[in-house]
């Protein structure tokens, strides 16, 4: 009796996973990346039902696309991710006829983006920013003097100037890609090299500081530095801020800052896309649509404080975030900053090795 | 009692349906088929997928690796095996060091959580009836509690600005440095299998003949002595028992290095999750997979073989 | 007996181990502030955040409605298995029956959670089922791992049973079955509850498993509190945690409870 009980039990469980295909969408999105309240609002304008799942590496957006099926509808990978998922065919051509908001895309973001994804068709971008230096400005400023500079990479690289930070905490982005941009790029080098001395000179930089980092992580460090476990992150723009008016939330006595540093920083861009075997195109495509709307689009810049590819919203936008340099960069700082590209798949080992070598010391 | 008589008692017995003819005939059989089969299905069937793919190499598509039989064209097959992925993780010194890193790490844990938990059974045992009972609940009581959130108790405790550094800060102490570090992943193993450790080695202590220990003691031995001489020999089944509890576990954990190991806590289980989530290299990890179920699984289900046959020979 | 100093001190700083953190957890979880570490003043406010958290709620749910099935089946299956090993002397496969079963026990998770999902994967490519990731997947892994306990606990308990019950029953004309549901059963019937216990903590408790073969909007408790962790320290976490531990605490008691009231006098 307790078997045929639990034999319908199951196959009353198939029959609700297959049906829920009625009315939902599979968004798989960045943590912290999105003011919720746009979520109900979506359910409340459409009766489309949403699962938000979230993820904070790109790492694992790509080995959920490529183990196939993942269930999801719309994902939102990082451009230099995307190029080489779009050429293994992960996802599918975005059907503009259903995006009329596409009208309100920046021009200039779309040219740029147009590196990852020629002619824009299969992805658009829903927010960018940079990767820079998140630091706690007291516990800096004690170490190194009032007047320091801290808008430099210095600040990570300089073995004299980071060793006397170690005490109070420095983390790296567990990424390779930015991590060795970095490194590059401070080396004077091109960011998007493939040469392998170029990549053996990078880790020998990133080596060297090795002793003064604490740890390498990706998420971790926002709630850290604006805690004070923390001083100095290597991190996202928008990450950054989130520490700092959690700092200031919380009365804190210390301040955070973020810069990107004079020697120039990457610019990302994360992009809406629809996974090749996506369950609900449709439905995908609705809530994309529904994210390029001015006044979403400008609701999320203003909770996540990240830039928006989305030019119409910049009307609504916070004038705080618009004006502030660290999110919509000048002119000037922008000429410095510069767009990652995908690897071929040998160099990628090679970097993927290297880094496991500089973070365990094998 | 008569022949007759028993043949009488046969004639009485109830006559079987057809119901009961079938299933007392595949009932033996229905019984061993099914947990078999889901056995077969769900356990054996994915390890023998997961040698096939340790076999191919990693290609950037879907799935993510080659193909081990293809159609050449439309007469010939083509089997194509790769051991390169066997060959890095010897050649590879990552792999040797993280397997040996993840013993010796577990080792250690195991020492320690042998060194606490001891004297805890011991002070278990040696209780009176009513504590026992209410000291052993209070060692499994956590067990039943999540393992994540205790991990997460012991991170907030460990923390630059936690709990034990907020304490020592009252009296001037500068912060010390716990988490991310090897030290803190001793803490995390054994915090979570402690009660594995005092459990096994309670129940052996609690079986202990007191008459022994009085009469070493009647022989005129300190009662050091008699616990080196007398209760400790005995006590080592249990000590064995709770220690291949620990230690066998904690070889392959990922998620207390993962919380509290720093970027150099190589352990083997992290460098599992790492292959496939991070390097997305399927076969990689599977080749990982299936060296880490030879060198440890293997040669523990055959000792296990070999003490169940022990136990049925006594039992017979 | 003269037990001396030694042990009683070393037995009561284990404790204080095993429960400083717990404790403090349920403490910071009344923390005004969002520090977890300083005391600021006495609050409820991160259970009102933990019940209002789109995420921990529907996840506990799903959790509890995974854990339940697959200890359930994992149960019968385990019993059913314990009972081939113990009753059944010889037969074909015997060994392998035997190692398949007890293997799970020392296999690290990642093994069985890799193992499994290359299993899905590769079954859809050839079948087309299981299509994608999601409650079932996580249910047949929990089923799985969870089976190999319940059939130790069951196989122990059948071992010490006294088998002269059985054959008088089927002297008297009682077929297996009705031996096996009338006798064995009620006897046996702890170990049952002990097995099922025990998988559903174990599935409740599932993180690596659960992280590689679930699917979207399948996101178990586990891997959600383990995402929460990875950003930081939590208070609506810590709400969960001592609710929990409340909960757990209470279970015991009112087990302990019982035993002594059972407990002749």
């Amino acid at each position: 009796m307790q078997k045929s009980l639990l034999l319908a039990a199951s196959l009353t469980l198939l029959a609700t996973t297959s049906a829920l295909g009625q009315g939902v969408v599979n968004v798989y999105n960045w943590s912290d990346y999105i003011d919720e309240e746009m979520l109900t609002l979506f359910t409340e304008e459409t009766g489309i039902q949403i699962n938000y799942d979230v993820f904070d590496s790109n790492e694992i957006v790509e080995a959920k696309l490529l183990a196939g099926n993942s269930g999801y509808d719309v994902v939102v990978p990082s451009g230099f991710f995307l190029s080489r998922q779009i050429e293994a065919g992960l996802f599918q051509p975005l059907d503009k006829s259903k995006l009329p908001n596409i009208g309100n895309m920046d021009p200039a973001i779309m040219e740029a983006t147009a590196v990852h994804d020629p002619g824009n068709e299969y992805a658009l971008d829903y927010m960018w920013g940079t990767t820079g230096l998140g630091y706690n400005v007291q516990a800096l400023q004690e170490r190194l003097g009032e007047d320091a500079n801290l808008n430099t990479w210095d600040l990570l690289f300089d073995v004299d100037t980071v060793s006397k930070l170690a005490d109070c905490g420095v983390t790296i982005l567990d990424a390779p890609n930015e991590a060795f941009a970095a490194a590059l790029n401070y080396l004077g080098l091109d960011p998007n090299s493939e040469s392998e001395e170029d990549l053996a000179a990078a880790e020998e930089l990133l080596t060297s500081i090795r002793p003064y980092v604490r740890y390498y992580g990706s998420s971790q460090y926002i709630d850290d530095l604006g805690n004070g476990e923390i001083c100095l992150a290597h991190g996202y723009s928008g990450d950054i801020f989130i520490a700092l008016y959690a700092a200031e939330e919380a009365g804190a006595d210390f301040e955070i800052g973020y810069s990107i540093p004079e020697e120039g920083a990457v610019k990302w861009f994360d992009m809406f896309a629809i996974p090749a075997d996506a369950p609900n195109p449709d439905n995908a495509h609705t809530f994309i649509n529904f994210m390029l709307r001015a006044d979403v689009a400008a609701a999320n810049v203003n909770y996540v404080y990240y830039a928006s590819g989305n030019l119409a919203a910049q009307e609504m936008i916070d004038p705080e975030v618009l004006e502030d340099p660290s999110i919509y960069p000048t002119p000037e700082v922008d000429a410095k900053t510069f767009v990652l590209v995908a690897r071929s798949p040998e160099f990628s080992e090679l970097m993927t090795r290297a880094w496991t070598r500089i973070k365990t010391g094998q | 009692m008569s022949m007759a008589d028993l043949q009488g008692q046969a004639d009485q017995a109830p006559r079987m349906t057809l119901y009961q003819r079938i299933t007392r005939r595949f009932g033996k059989t229905a019984v061993i088929l099914v947990p078999m089969s889901w056995l077969a299905i769900f356990f054996l069937v994915p390890f023998a997928v997961v040698f096939g793919i340790s076999l191919a190499i990693k290609k950037f598509g879907r799935p993510p690796y080659t193909e081990l039989l293809s159609f050449t064209d439309e007469s010939s097959v083509q089997l194509t095996l790769h051991l390169s992925n066997y060959l890095q993780l010897i050649t590879d010194t990552l792999y040797v060091n993280a397997y040996l890193s993840s013993v010796s790490i577990a080792a250690t844990a195991t020492i320690i959580a042998l060194l606490i938990g001891y004297p805890m059974a011991y002070f278990i045992a040696r209780s009176s009836d009513r504590w026992r009972n209410i000291l052993l609940m209070l060692v499994i009581l956590p067990f039943w509690t999540s393992f994540l959130l205790r991990v997460y108790a012991l991170s907030s405790f460990m923390r630059g600005t936690g709990v034990i550094n907020n304490f020592l800060g009252m009296f001037g102490i500068e912060p010390l440095v716990m988490m991310q570090t090897n030290f803190a992943v001793y803490v995390g193993i054994v915090y979570t299998y402690l009660p594995f450790m005092v459990l096994p080695i309670y129940t052996n202590l609690v079986k202990l003949d007191g008459a022994l220990l009085e009469a070493s003691a009647d022989l005129g031995a300190r009662p050091w002595r008699t616990f080196i001489s007398v209760t400790l020999p005995l006590s080592l089944p249990g000590i064995l028992a709770g220690s291949m509890l620990v230690f066998i576990p904690a070889i392959g954990e990922f998620v207390i290095p993962s919380l509290l190991g720093g970027p150099d806590t190589l352990m083997i289980g992290r460098i599992l999750w790492d292959e496939f989530f991070t390097n997305t290299n399927w076969p990689r990890a599977s080749a990982v997979a299936i060296v880490m179920l030879v060198v440890i699984v293997l040669p523990l289900t055959l000792m296990q073989r070999a003490r169940d046959a022990v136990v049925d020979g006594d039992n017979r | 007996m003269r037990r001396g100093f030694f042990v009683p001190t070393v037995a009561a700083l284990g404790f204080a181990f095993l429960y400083l953190p717990i404790i403090s957890l349920v403490i910071f979880s009344f923390n005004s502030n969002r520090l977890v570490t300083v005391w600021a003043g006495f609050s409820t406010q991160s259970y009102v955040n933990m019940v209002q958290d789109p995420q921990l709620l529907p996840a506990a749910w799903l959790s509890i409605q995974i854990a339940a099935v697959s200890a359930s089946l994992a149960t019968v299956l385990g019993t059913l298995c314990a009972v081939a090993l113990v009753r059944f002397r010889r037969f074909w496969g015997r060994t392998l029956l035997s190692g398949m079963a007890t293997a799970p026990l020392v296999m690290p998770d990642v093994i069985i959670g890799l193992s499994l999902l290359l299993l899905f994967v590769t079954m859809e490519s050839m079948f087309g089922w299981p299509a994608g990731r999601g409650m079932l997947t996580i249910i047949i892994a929990h089923t799985t791992f969870c089976m190999a306990y319940v059939t130790v606990v069951v196989q122990s308990r059948l071992s010490d049973f006294d088998l002269s019950l059985e054959e008088a029953a089927m002297d008297l004309g009682a077929t297996p079955l009705r031996v096996f549901f009338d006798i064995t059963l009620p006897i046996i019937a702890p170990a049952l509850v002990s097995g099922w216990l025990l998988s559903f903590t174990l599935s409740l408790d599932d993180l690596v498993i659960a992280s590689f073969v679930a699917g979207p909007g399948s996101s178990t408790l586990p891997m959600v509190i383990f995402s929460k962790i990875r950003l930081g320290v939590s208070p609506e976490v810590n709400a969960l945690a001592a609710i929990m531990i409340g909960i757990v605490a209470l279970g015991v008691l009112v087990a302990a409870i019982m035993q002594m009231r059972r407990r002749p006098a």
